[in-house]
């Protein structure tokens, strides 16, 4: 039966060579922790994008109870922690994950780094990382202000006064980011709402697929 | 299954193995989530509080329409909503208090709401009617007769609690 | 494989006529130590990450993510504190040269350059040498970097109390109360109290009375003599009218708990 459809999507699709490629594909020695430890380095990548999935699952499943709106956020979440079973839990892997999710990236890069895994012909890719590494750094900015409490409030009113210091264009970029000139409030919210579940995942699911394509054609670097 | 002894090749057990775990990781992840996504369908269905409408003495043996407030907490949001009913008191005395949302599609039923049908309720929008005590009139859009409001009477007061559905009764 | 001419594709579409078989490369393919992905490395990398998964949910379990109270813009006492991965940044803002008349060092030249320099690494470092040891310069500067931002973290982090923090912004939906200003005690509460518990009681510079678990003679020794941040010689009255504050914030807190 599994085999019957298999077939059946094979025909339409070709997707045999595809799978083969993913599966068969060698991964070498000097990456394997079960032939030499040290190569647990190499699982931090791997662990990044794990916690990114978490990241996806549990924001998409946090938005069925949270509204950026400035009279209910902070409301919606509260009742989403102290009301819903398991919202404390949700909401605990979403926060926390936040945290591991640049922990995670933090070392990954410095394991590239160190090694000279950016050399040629790998240029690319790091620049790609290093972009990725950017789009989280803004994830976590815009992330921080959803629950509309104190520490989120203040703080993006700090953020936005460091982004207003940019020369020339710094008043135009704080007003696209707060929606007002003078006001941190209801349009803040709204629009960091907007680029933390849509522009911002957009730009990372594009560039990790990008990223992830390019390791597949380069392979991983060889060993020191 | 064959007689056969079946030999599990080493990539059939490590396929089997990493099924395994990416269930386990899966679950791991998706639990909580699933649970938080379906609490609202565990909850137990609240019965509501009675609320004081009207004396008993008001009511007459035709239908009247009487509204009344509600505090209603919609989970972070909490409102005042206004309900109505149209009650009466039966042949045998007893007070029916009847939901006027009609059973087809949920408009509002009024007594007598079309010159050419007393002593019926009639739903504006498809023609819906109905007798005195909710039941539909047969052969007409409605399914069901309307639903009757959970009561209860003290020192001369009629409460009134959530509407209970008669479908199929 | 076929190329060319005599190719043979399903209906008019260009996907290829003649079935590839769906088997896994045979063990005896891969040279040396190298192991297929599928299944055997991904096995090792799913058994490392639900090892993972474990300590993280642990983690999330034992410590419930923090909220603390709903965003008063009013509040001007709050001093405001990034997400963690952030502290580096804002505890290098506070120095007299990247901060004050030297803010677009500190904010944008600073960090642009060091971000530009991540990003443009591979350009920056074109030697074919990939040990750190190999090439000093670009591992001392990274070095100098990783050490510069934990210890900005570390001292921006040693300069809060994180205590004292957590307990003042412990998330509480404020109990509705009337509180009734025509009252006698609100009129002694006007005179002595209102400048820093707030009109309402709700808190200002000294913490909101709405909540708090005192009788009335411990109400009035604090009014005299203070708690905590308060200074003593707040109250300013005679001893009938001490008394009618505490009975006031006292009756206010009964009906808050109600």
């Amino acid at each position: 039966m599994m085999q019957k459809i298999y077939d059946w999507v094979d025909e339409r699709m070709d997707i045999t060579p595809l799978w083969r490629d993913i599966a068969d594909h060698e991964v070498p020695e000097h990456v394997n922790p079960a032939h030499h430890f040290s190569a647990f380095v190499y699982c931090f990548g791997g662990l990044t994008f794990f916690v990114t999935v978490i990241q996806i699952l549990s924001g998409m499943f946090l938005t069925m109870y949270y509204v950026p709106d400035i009279e209910n956020a902070w409301k919606s979440v509260y009742y989403l922690q102290s009301e819903v079973a398991s919202g404390q839990i949700v909401r605990g892997m979403h926060h926390w994950g936040a945290s591991v999710v640049i922990v995670m990236l933090f070392l990954h890069t410095l394991r590239v780094f160190f090694q000279g895994a950016y050399k040629k012909p790998r240029e690319l890719n790091w620049i790609v990382g290093v972009l990725l590494f950017f789009v989280m750094l803004g994830l976590g900015f815009t992330g921080y202000l959803l629950p509309w409490d104190n520490k989120a409030y203040f703080a993006t009113q700090v953020g936005l006064q460091i982004a207003e210091t940019t020369p020339f264009i710094g008043d135009s970029v704080k007003i696209l980011l707060s929606g007002d000139a003078d006001i941190v409030g209801a349009q803040t919210l709204t629009r960091f709402f907007a680029i933390h579940v849509f522009f911002l995942p957009a730009a990372l699911f594009g560039l990790m697929a990008v990223h992830f394509i390019m390791i597949r054609k380069q392979g991983i670097s060889g060993p020191l | 299954m064959s007689e056969k002894k079946q030999q599990v090749s080493r990539r059939q057990f490590l396929n089997y193995t990493l099924t395994g775990v990416g269930g386990f990781m899966a679950a791991g992840m998706l639990t909580p989530m699933i649970r938080m996504a379906v609490d609202p369908v565990l909850q137990p269905k609240k019965s509501g509080d009675l609320v004081a409408v009207v004396e008993v003495d008001k009511l007459t043996t035709e239908p009247q329409r009487f509204d009344w407030e509600i505090d209603q907490v919609d989970a972070w949001y909490e409102s005042k909503v206004t309900k109505t009913a149209w009650v009466f008191i039966q042949e045998d005395d007893s007070i029916l208090a009847l939901s006027p949302i009609c059973t087809h599609l949920g408009c509002t039923v009024s007594w007598e709401g079309n010159e050419e049908y007393p002593n019926q309720y009639y739903c504006p929008c498809h023609g819906g009617r109905y007798y005195k005590n909710g039941v539909n009139v047969p052969g007409l859009p409605p399914p069901a007769p309307l639903a009757v409001y959970d009561q209860d009477v003290k020192d001369g007061t009629l409460y009134l609690g959530k509407a209970i559905s008669r479908k199929g009764a | 494989m076929h190329k060319g001419k005599g190719m043979k594709f399903v209906g008019d579409s260009r996907i290829k006529a003649d079935r590839q078989p769906n088997i896994p490369k045979d063990y005896s393919e891969y040279p040396g130590r190298t192991e297929a992905f599928w299944p055997n490395f991904l096995l090792k990398e799913w058994l490392v990450g639900a090892v993972f998964l474990v300590g993280f949910l642990v983690m999330t379990l034992a410590e419930p993510a923090p909220l603390e109270k709903m965003a008063d813009p009013t509040d001007t006492t709050y001093i405001p504190l990034p997400d963690w991965y952030f502290l580096f940044l804002y505890q290098f803002l506070k120095y007299e040269f990247a901060g004050g008349n030297y803010v677009l060092i500190g904010a944008i030249v600073a960090p642009g350059l060091a971000f530009g320099a991540l990003l443009l690494a591979p350009f920056l470092d074109k030697g074919s040498q990939r040990r750190p040891v190999k090439r000093p310069i670009t591992t001392g500067i990274m070095l100098l970097a990783i050490t510069s931002v934990i210890w900005l973290t570390y001292e921006s982090v040693a300069e809060v109390d994180w205590e004292t923090r957590t307990e003042q912004n412990k998330p509480v939906l404020q109990p509705e109360v009337e509180i009734d200003k025509e009252s006698d005690g609100y009129a002694v509460f006007n005179k002595s109290c209102v400048s820093c518990h707030g009109d309402n009681l709700q808190g200002g510079v000294g913490p909101t009375l709405i909540g708090v678990d005192y009788s009335v003679e411990e109400i009035k020794k604090i009014a005299v003599e203070g708690t905590g941040d308060m200074p003593s010689g707040q109250f300013k009255g005679s001893d009938e009218e001490l008394q009618q504050l505490a009975e006031f914030i006292v009756s206010v807190n009964e009906q808050a708990d109600e």
